[in-house]
């Protein structure tokens, strides 16, 4: 062979070859790049991004200033009512007491009646124990301007309609009217529960309602939350000119009973497992539950089988003698659970030839061959290559993995590197990356 | 699966989502440039991170014209080369007699008788020189007179590092040929 030629052969060897070869790279290559990628750019002068700074620095300017604006009708109210409030001092020095009382009163009013209705949407959304307090402190300041206006309205009680109504007659007809003055838009149910009273009482100077678990109001006709179970004596205490009626009632309170299951198994697979549904709830004595697919049952633990995989929100209902129900809702049941794909890192290959790649649990006692734990795989790609990134095993069958040997040879021992692509039952793909130690028996 | 076209739009933007494409659809050709240029893969590796960082922060400088795998291969090379530069005081090189070892057991070469993993390796322990000028001229495929200039030598040093880096493979290659046969041949 002439030099020449050899050497343009080498060349051509070398190029055809090695100019569009591919290799690997470490995985933490990329991860390190972008984490440059990421310190560089916050360091370095970039339009694009300054003017994504730019807008958003607008953005937030906007809706400060709207803010602002927003909120300065509020200070201008109160600009308003501090001076107002002078004036019913200065006022009554002169002369003009009764127009700015009664303004002043309506400020009041409004002040009270703003902050009950905003106050309200939070009664439904928030925590039920503080709205506990919170509905208490409304109440007070509310009974506080209903109590003038009361005395507005009805300046002079009428003392012998008073008279009528007062305890001796509510003791004489104690059968007859069994919750005297007190009517409750409820007397048992579940906890929590939420009772209106109202006070049947007119005319009347003042009342107060104990409610039988520490709580009180002065309200006429307040409304009262009652948080745990149990039985509740509402007293309430009317006075009218001096006289002191007392009416009382008794709530009962049922618990709330709590629902609660669990699934087993744990990583189940649909649709092959069959699902036992444990049943660890509290206080109920019947149960309803909802798997998800439309089927239903009303046992204590029931088991059930899916038809097919899918994502099922399984409810129970759990309800206590009294009625009272409780219901727990799992989304998404079976989601992730028993799909799963894991790989060994070392394996021992069979010294004495390649033993194929087929394998069982049981058969593979020995890590003779590299394969996966898995779980829910419908289709699977594996391919192993060299620490220099040649491809050296292949395979498409899940069943079927890596014996250690390369065309018939045994592989030296060290590090291999796998990565893996395919698809579980859900429908999700998977890719996984990692390396497999090959050691010598 | 974004086209190139909308990678490179959404890198021009940087985007971490398509540098992160970017990097998942080119990493592994341009790790096989970076390899030819470097001693060994950690080498490579860093000089891939660099081409990475040139072609996220400079993408705007590919025009669209032309292939851009063939932009991508040229920022990888001209980085090996400022690689080189840098670290040419630190250049060592490992004879092949060590590397046979280090095969995964590959026997039989009816149709291609040395693998890709062996050339790069043969490349890689090449001295530094002879490497950067054999790459240059016989795979990229650059003239003696650009590569001179690339590297800043002389268009006869260019030449003449060519032969010699030729000589050297073939010896390389001629023993390990040898190796192999004896290999294969004890084998069967």
């Amino acid at each position: 062979m002439d030099e020449g030629r050899e050497d343009k052969m080498l060349s051509d060897l070398f190029r055809q070859k090695l100019e569009n070869a591919e290799v690997i790279p470490s995985p933490s290559v990329g991860a390190n790049l972008m984490r440059t990628v990421g310190r560089r750019e916050f360091l370095r002068f970039n339009p694009a991004r300054i003017n994504i700074w730019y807008v958003g620095a607008v953005a937030a300017a906007g809706t400060a200033l709207a803010f602002i604006l927003s909120s300065s009708p509020d200070l201008k109210t109160e600009e308003i009512q501090a001076p107002a409030q002078i004036e019913i001092s200065t006022g009554s020095v002169l002369k003009g007491t009764e127009n700015s009382l009664s303004t002043a009163l309506n400020n009041v009013e409004k002040k009270t009646q703003t902050a009950s209705n905003e106050r309200k949407p939070e009664v439904k959304n928030g925590s039920e124990i503080i709205v506990n307090e919170k509905t208490r402190s409304n109440q007070s300041e509310i009974r506080e301007v209903e109590s003038t206006e009361d005395r507005k309205v009805n300046p002079v009680p009428d003392k012998d309609v008073l008279a009528m109504a007062l305890p001796e007659n509510n003791k004489l007809r104690g059968n007859l009217r069994k919750d005297s003055y007190i009517s409750a838009s409820a007397t048992d149910g579940c906890s929590p529960l939420k009772i209106s009273f109202r006070c049947l009482a007119v005319p009347y100077d003042s009342c107060t309602w104990y409610f039988g678990d520490g709580g009180y109001s002065s309200l006429r006709d307040p409304i009262w939350l009652f948080d745990n179970a149990g039985e509740y004596k509402v007293t309430l205490n009317v006075f009218s000119s001096g006289i002191k009626s007392v009416s009382s009632v008794i709530i009962t309170i049922h618990p709330k009973p709590e629902a609660k299951f669990e699934i087993s198994p744990e990583n189940a697979v649909l649709p092959n497992d069959e699902i036992t549904f444990r049943n660890y709830s509290d206080g109920a004595e019947s149960y309803k539950w909802d798997f998800g697919d439309g089927a239903t049952s009303e046992l204590y633990e029931p088991h059930h089988s899916y038809r097919k995989f899918g994502n099922y929100n399984v409810r129970l209902i759990a309800i206590s003698e009294f009625g009272c129900s409780d219901s727990l809702v799992i989304y998404n049941t079976f989601s992730t659970s028993g799909n799963y794909i894991e790989f060994p890192n070392a394996f021992i290959p069979n010294a004495n030839g390649p033993s194929g790649g087929y394998f069982t649990p049981k058969s593979d006692e020995g890590s003779q061959i590299f394969h996966p734990v898995f779980s829910g795989v419908t289709s699977y790609q594996l391919r192993i290559f060299s620490k220099m990134g040649m491809l050296i095993f292949e395979s498409n069958d899940v069943n079927y993995g890596w014996d250690g040997y390369y065309k018939g040879q045994l592989c030296d021992p060290g590090v291999y590197i796998w990565k893996v692509r395919g698809n579980f039952m859900s429908g999700e793909q998977f890719t996984r990356m990692g390396d497999v130690t090959l050691l010598k028996n | 699966m974004m086209s190139d076209q909308q990678i490179i739009e959404g890198c021009a933007k940087h985007e971490r989502r398509a540098q992160q494409l970017l990097y998942d659809k080119y990493s592994r050709f341009l790790l096989g440039v970076c390899l030819r240029y470097a001693t060994d893969k950690a080498e490579a590796e860093d000089i891939l991170q660099d081409s990475f960082l040139k072609i996220f922060f400079n993408i705007k400088d590919y025009s669209g014209t032309g292939s851009f795998i063939g932009w991508l291969r040229k920022v990888a090379v001209n980085t090996a080369i400022t690689h080189y530069h840098k670290n040419l005081k630190f250049r060592y090189h490992i004879e092949i007699e060590e590397y046979v070892s280090v095969e995964t057991g590959v026997t039989s070469f009816e149709e291609d008788f040395f693998t890709s993993d062996e050339l790069y390796k043969v490349l890689n322990d090449l001295p530094a020189g002879y490497r950067m000028v054999f790459n240059l001229y016989a795979v990229e495929g650059y003239k003696h007179k650009e590569i001179a200039e690339m590297l800043g030598i002389d268009t006869n040093t260019s030449k003449s590092q060519y032969s010699r880096a030729k000589a050297a493979l073939r010896d390389k290659l001629d023993k390990l040929r040898t190796l192999k046969s004896s290999y294969t041949s004890g084998n069967e």
